[in-house]
This record gives structure tokens, sequence and C-alpha cells, in this order.
């Protein structure tokens, strides 16, 4: 209809083209926005608006084997004031408007903190000499529930309250260098805190939302990933029986001026450490209190030349090996000097007496007791400490954990050779040495040391189980010979009216090795040790004391209190019936 | 109101619209244009229908102000329970963690011997199949054995919680009746340091 003129066609093809030209841009640009940079560009966005808070996990519980409570996540609470608004304020007490002055406010604040109200007043005077726009000054911290509420109460405007996550230890000492302890930030610093930490840490969550203008999230921006709380950690220690033994050790150790002791008590059938009392103990919640050496766990960590409670040992691979039983027979003089040059002799002087093997045990004889340790060569003994876990550290992996130190056998010289025959000449922890007489308790298999039953995570799936499978050191028949022989020391040794448990039949060997001076000898300082199990008949618990230094009764009459007052509570606490049956009667002299 | 008047203007230029040849139809066309305003001009409908959309109107508007002072309302309880929550949460936290801390062996030690128990460390049992005694059963020694002696195991919880009966507070380790009695270990280290409670 209408007719163009050339001009007007022209203008018309001018215009398209410009528009595509145009279009064709924001085309691009619009392709180039959306699709090529988009990712680039919406982060760059959301890192302007999008703001975040972390949601704190909870740290894990480590628990008794009952389930109480070591070692628990709390919240405390921090009160800190605004220096700039301190001040006077209105308080409605009884219907009536009350005037409150500053120095009033800070003397409630302090009675409530524990503070002196004058000291919260300089508190917040030194914040304003320091800034007099100061609008930040920290009261105090760490205050429990009652304290923040008591300070709420108050009323006081210009205080302001926080949360802190903290850490409680509500049963103090007791297995409190085992649980450890962790640092000022909830960082795992020892014990099975540190040991452990994998399992109770737990991974904080966070909310993430963009903020509109007012810093408000906008509607539907939020994003929750949710906090993973700790597991908790389920300890083998029955806490009655962990408490008792630290009583009973701490009593004895201070009286007879110990430096330090460790009661270990194992079930025979699992390996479960069911305490492992130490002295000087560290209470988790106070650890300042107790000297920075006295802290982790000597029965882990300290290794220690055990003496004579190893005579079983070499008793065990004499029996296994067949080279010798219980009524074999042996001279044991005072001193022995055999054909190597070594130097051997008895703790007292003795005319020379004809002792069987449960002899040589009963009287601790180091004499016999090497005659009889002659008959395996130094490389088959060495093969038997390797098959007791006594050359490497226990399954448990304790932080700083020690698996004690013994030479290779090639490097024994004279003396070694014969000294690790009746416990000397290296070391083994407290540990150890309890595992030992599980093995024989437990029939001459070992089974291994669990302190930890597992990891109870938060949807209840218990993780990190420790190995229980057995292995055979000794064989069964062995491993009875020998408990008959400890059984006789039980009955005969000159201890044996300390260690009495009556209506039980005990096994058990005592110790008294001297400690290295660190230069090659021998200081004057003794560890007295007790180690064995009862009921003997059907061993169920097994019993370990070692007590380094004891200044006012050199000898393992020092330990024989706590081995029968620990021994007692176990079974006891327990409910092992009495022994029916009468104990083993072996020649000890021929 | 100005928008229902108008679709009520509207109607009758729709019908006539709707009519198929409406020219031809002229009769039938002056009689709609003749009676339809006269209609409603008799009936006088505009002012009914004022009230009842002004009233709808009002009535929607009075109702989502319920509605959202109603929400607001329910908002306002949200939040006051949720406080609710979070504070009786805390309050079973902090009950649980004294539980805890009175269920401590050294607190419990201390507490029984405050109320004269002492322990037995001879355990006899009555074997309940055949009334059989096993064991040795002794009396246990009056005296308290200085295994028992407090302060050995030391436990910053419960140091300054008060003994049951209201007994020696603050002084439940350490300084229980019987330790005044039977001297039995000198405190070397001390007592422990009360925590702030």
């Amino acid at each position: 209809m209408v007719r163009h003129t050339k001009s007007t066609r022209r203008r018309l093809a001018f215009t398209i083209v410009a528009v595509s030209i145009v279009m064709t841009f924001f085309v691009m640009r619009l392709v180039d926005i959306q699709v090529v940079r988009a990712s680039a560009l919406s982060a760059e966005s959301l890192e302007k608006t999008e703001t975040g808070d972390t949601i704190l996990a909870t740290r894990g519980s480590i628990l008794a084997s009952d389930g109480s409570v070591f070692a628990e996540a709390v919240m405390r609470y921090t009160v800190q004031v605004s220096p700039k608004d301190a001040g006077e304020f209105e308080r409605e007490v009884d219907g009536t408007e009350q005037t409150i002055t500053l120095e009033q406010a800070t003397n409630e604040i302090g009675a409530i903190v524990g503070k002196p109200g004058p000291e919260v007043l300089a508190i917040i005077t030194d914040a304003l000499a320091a800034d007099k726009n100061s609008l930040y000054a920290l009261i105090a911290k760490n205050l429990n529930l009652d304290q923040l509420r008591a300070l709420k109460a108050l009323e006081i405007p210009w205080t302001t309250f926080s949360e802190t996550p903290s850490r409680v230890y509500p049963n103090g000492a007791v297995a409190g260098n085992i649980v450890g302890f962790v640092g000022e930030e909830g960082e795992a610093q020892a014990g099975v805190e540190l040991m452990e930490d994998s399992c109770l840490a737990g991974k904080n969550g966070r909310t993430t939302y963009e903020k509109g203008s007012g810093g408000l999230p906008l509607p539907g921006t939020t994003v929750t990933q949710s906090a993973k709380d700790g597991g908790d950690v389920v300890l083998t220690i029955d806490k009655d029986i962990q408490w008792f033994s630290q009583q009973s050790l701490a009593a004895q150790a201070k009286a007879v001026g110990a430096s330090w002791g460790v009661v270990t008590v194992m079930e025979v059938a699992t390996g479960k450490l069911l305490a492992v009392a130490e002295y000087p103990a560290v209470d988790p919640g106070n650890v300042s209190a107790t000297p920075a050496e006295d802290r982790g766990s000597r029965a882990f960590a300290a290794p220690f030349e055990p003496g004579s409670t190893y005579k079983a040992l070499t008793a065990a691979a004499l029996l296994d090996q067949g080279v010798a039983s219980p009524n074999s027979q042996v001279v044991a003089p005072f001193r022995y000097k055999p054909s190597n040059g070594a130097d051997i002799n008895d703790s007292e002087y003795h005319e020379d007496e004809n002792l069987t093997l449960s002899g040589v045990l009963v009287e601790s004889s180091n004499t016999g007791m090497s005659k009889f340790g002659e008959k395996l060569d130094p490389d088959t003994r060495y093969a038997y400490f390797q098959k007791f876990g006594q050359l490497q550290k226990t399954e448990v992996g304790f932080p700083s954990e020690s698996g004690g130190l013994m030479a290779d056998p090639a490097d024994w010289d004279n003396q070694t050779t014969y000294t690790t025959m009746f416990g000397q000449g290296f070391s083994t922890t407290a540990i150890q040495g309890a595992s030992l007489y599980q093995t024989i308790a437990n029939g001459g298999v070992r089974m291994p040391v669990q302190l930890v039953e597992g990891c109870r995570n938060a949807d209840g799936t218990v993780t990190d189980v420790p190995a229980s499978t057995g292995t055979r050191v000794i064989s069964q028949d062995a491993a009875k010979q020998v408990s008959e022989m400890l059984e006789m020391v039980d009955q005969e040794s000159w201890v044996h009216e300390n260690v009495d448990v009556p209506g039980y039949r005990v096994a058990m060997k005592t110790g008294t090795a001297q400690q290295p001076d660190g230069d090659g000898g021998y200081s004057s300082s003794y560890l007295v040790s007790m180690a064995g199990y009862a009921p003997a008949e059907a061993p169920q618990f097994v019993v370990s004391v070692n007590l380094a230094d004891p200044v006012k009764m050199n000898s393992s009459m020092a330990v024989a209190p706590i081995f029968r007052d620990v021994t007692t509570q176990v079974l006891k606490s327990r409910g092992v019936q009495p022994s029916t049956e009468p104990a083993p009667n072996l020649p000890l002299n021929f | 109101m100005s928008g229902a008047t108008a679709a009520l203007d509207l109607a009758p230029e729709r019908l006539g619209r709707a009519r198929p040849q409406p020219e031809r139809l002229a009769p039938e066309r002056r009689h709609i244009r003749a009676v339809l305003p006269g209609a409603l001009a008799k009936t006088r409908p505009r002012p009914l229908y004022a009230v009842i959309v002004v009233g709808a109107v009002v009535a929607i508007v009075a109702g989502q102000l319920l509605l959202s002072v109603g929400l607001s309302q329910g908002a306002y309880q949200i939040q006051q329970l949720e406080g609710q929550q979070v504070e009786l949460g805390r309050t079973s936290a902090a009950l649980a963690e004294d539980l805890d801390r009175l269920a401590s062996p050294q607190y419990l030690a201390v507490n029984a011997q405050a109320l004269g128990m002492v322990g037995n460390s001879l355990p006899s049992y009555l074997r309940l199949s055949d009334g059989a005694v096993l064991g040795t059963p002794t009396p246990a020694a009056a005296a308290t054995s200085p295994i028992f002696a407090a302060g050995l195991v030391p436990n910053s919880q419960t140091a300054s919680i008060p003994l049951v009966g209201g007994k020696e507070a603050a002084a439940s380790d350490g300084a229980s009746p019987q330790d005044a009695a039977t001297p039995p270990v000198p405190l070397q280290d001390g007592l422990p340091s009360p925590t702030t409670r």
C-alpha cells in the first residue's frame, strides 16, 4: 500500500542494519554475562552479599565402661561490659524505680563472678583510660549457668554475655592421667583426649545466607550445613576400681615416701584394662596444680627395669620349651660365677640351697634362676620376650607410649645374658608387665591390651573397636604349671602374710629391681613390684603394682598392702566367688 | 469500585456486540438500548454492588490484618518457646553436669564416711541356692583405713560442694571428721583449690 521512495528504503535499510548491530552487541553481551562469565560473576556477587555464622560442634565425652562421665563438653559464659555506657541506671525493685550507681553495680557483678567490686570497677576505668570511647571490656569468663542467670537478673543495661564451649572432668583425678586434658582453646593435649581426638572432635557446621540492605537474611537464601558432633570414647576403665586403686596407691605411696607408682588391673580373658592408677595423679580440671612431669601416664610412657616379677617369663619359657618342670632341681648358692665371666648374687647372703624351680621363684633366687636360664640360649629367650609382647608398644597406642628397651641378644654382654633371666638389664612399662601376667593367667594366650572399647558416634554406631584376637605364647600346660608355681609364691614367700586375700587363691610374684643410675651402673634406688592374679584356679583379674623409690620401706613389702587391697576390692566389686578347691602344694626343696 | 462500575457499563455493549448482524435487527437493538439503561436506573444496582464490593474489600483487608497479627503473634510465641527451650536445655545440661560431679567416687566416699559408714575389705557371700556362707564374715574395723582418707585423689569439681545433711560445708576434700580423728597421711600436695560456684 505504502509506496517507498528510494531514500526511504535506504533509511529503512540503514536502520535495520544499525538495530541489528546493536542487537547483536546486546546478545553477545548477554551471552557473555549469562553464560561465559556467569559463575565468576555470581561468585563475586555472593561474596559481597553472602555472610554466615559458624555452628559449633560439641566435642564428644570420654566415658567409663559403665557409661559414667570422665570428660564432657559444657557451656561456660563470659560477661563483658561497654565501658563507655557504664554508669547509673534505673532498676525496678518491688515496684519502685531505684537508681543504681556504677559502684553498686560493679559490687553486685563482683559478688557473682568472685572478684572484689573495686576490681571490676577498675577494669571499666582502665578501659576508659585507654580509650574513652571503649565499647568492650572483659569482666569474667568461665562462668557457670547459675552465675550467668544471676548476672542477667541484675538487668544492668551495659553488660553483655557470650557462650564459650568448655570441658569438665567430673571425676577429677580419677583416671586423670589416662583421660588426659585439653588446652585453653579446647585443643587436645594429653591422654585419651589426644589419642582419640579424631573420634572426639566434632566438625563445625556453617549457616550461610545472603544479606539484604539491613543486614537481614534474604528469604530463601539460608543454607545450613549442620555441625557434626564428636563421638563418645568409651574406655574399658571401671571407675570405682580405678578410684579405689588410686586411693590405695596414694595412701601407701605417701606412707612409704615413694616418688611415683602405678597400679594396673586387667581383665584376664580380654586384656581389657580395668584400672590404670597412677601416683601422683593429675586432676584434668586443675592441671596446673600438678607438676608437668606428673601429668602424663607413666604406666604407658615410663619404662623401668622390672626385676624379679619377670622370673615368671623365664620360668614360662623353660616349661614351654620342656627343658624344666616345676620340680626340676638346682643348687642355688649366694654367689654364682658362670663360665662366661658374669657375677650373679642373691639379695641376701645364704648358704647353698637345694631348690626346685618352684623354690627358686618362692625364694626369688637370682642364682637359682640363672642356673635354670642357662638351659635356653639367648635367642630363644629373646623370642619369648617378643611373643609375650615385651619388645614393642602395646596395641593401645597411648600418646608417648614406650615399648620398653631391650638390646638385641647379639649385643648382650656376659652380665646382661644372665640378668635378663631375672628382670634386669632391660626395661618394660607397667602395662607390658600386666600383659605378661595376663598371658600366663589366660592359659598362655596373650590378648591385645585394650584401653578403649570404641568410639560411639552420634548416630549410635560404634567404630574403632580394637582387635581382640589372642595369640598363643606358651602351651596351656606350661601356663598352668607357671600359675601353680606362682600360687606357691603367694603361699610361701616372705611377704605372704601381707598379701593374703582370705577365701581366695592368689598367684603372684614380687620384684625389687635396682634402677639404673643413668651412667651404666645401678643407683641405690629401687622399684618394688608385685604382679599376680586371682582367683588362681580360674583367673579373672590381673593386678600389678609398681612403686618407685619407697624410701621408707625398700622392699616388696611396701607394695603388698596395695596388691592385697586392690585384689580384694576387685574380687568383691565383681562378685567373684571365694575359692573352694585347695591350692596346690609343690615341693620347694629337695 | 471504579473497575466494578466499568464492568457494569460494558455489559450492555458486550451484549449488543454479541448479537449477530445488529444493523439488520434494528428493532431488537432499539429494544435493548431502550430497556437496559432504564432497567438499570429503575433497580439502582450500583450502590448495592458498591456496598458488597467495599464490604468484601474491607473484610479481606481486615481478615488479612487479623491473619498477619495472628501469624506474628505465633512468631513471637515460637521465639519465646525457642528461648524457653534454650533455657531449659541449659538447665538440663547444668543439672546433668552437677549429677556427674556428685556421682564422683571421691564425693560419694567422703559422704559415706560422714554418715558413719566404713569400708569392709573382707567380703563374704551367702549362696542362695544352698544357703552356704562363702568366705569368713568379719566385722569391718571401726577405724577408717587410710585407704579411704579423703583428698588422696583430688577433684577440683567437688571441692566446694557441701556434704549430705549440710555437714562440714566446703570441706568435702580433706577435712572430714574422720580425718581429724585419725591423721593417717599428711597431705603433701595440699588441698585442691575450690572452684567458684
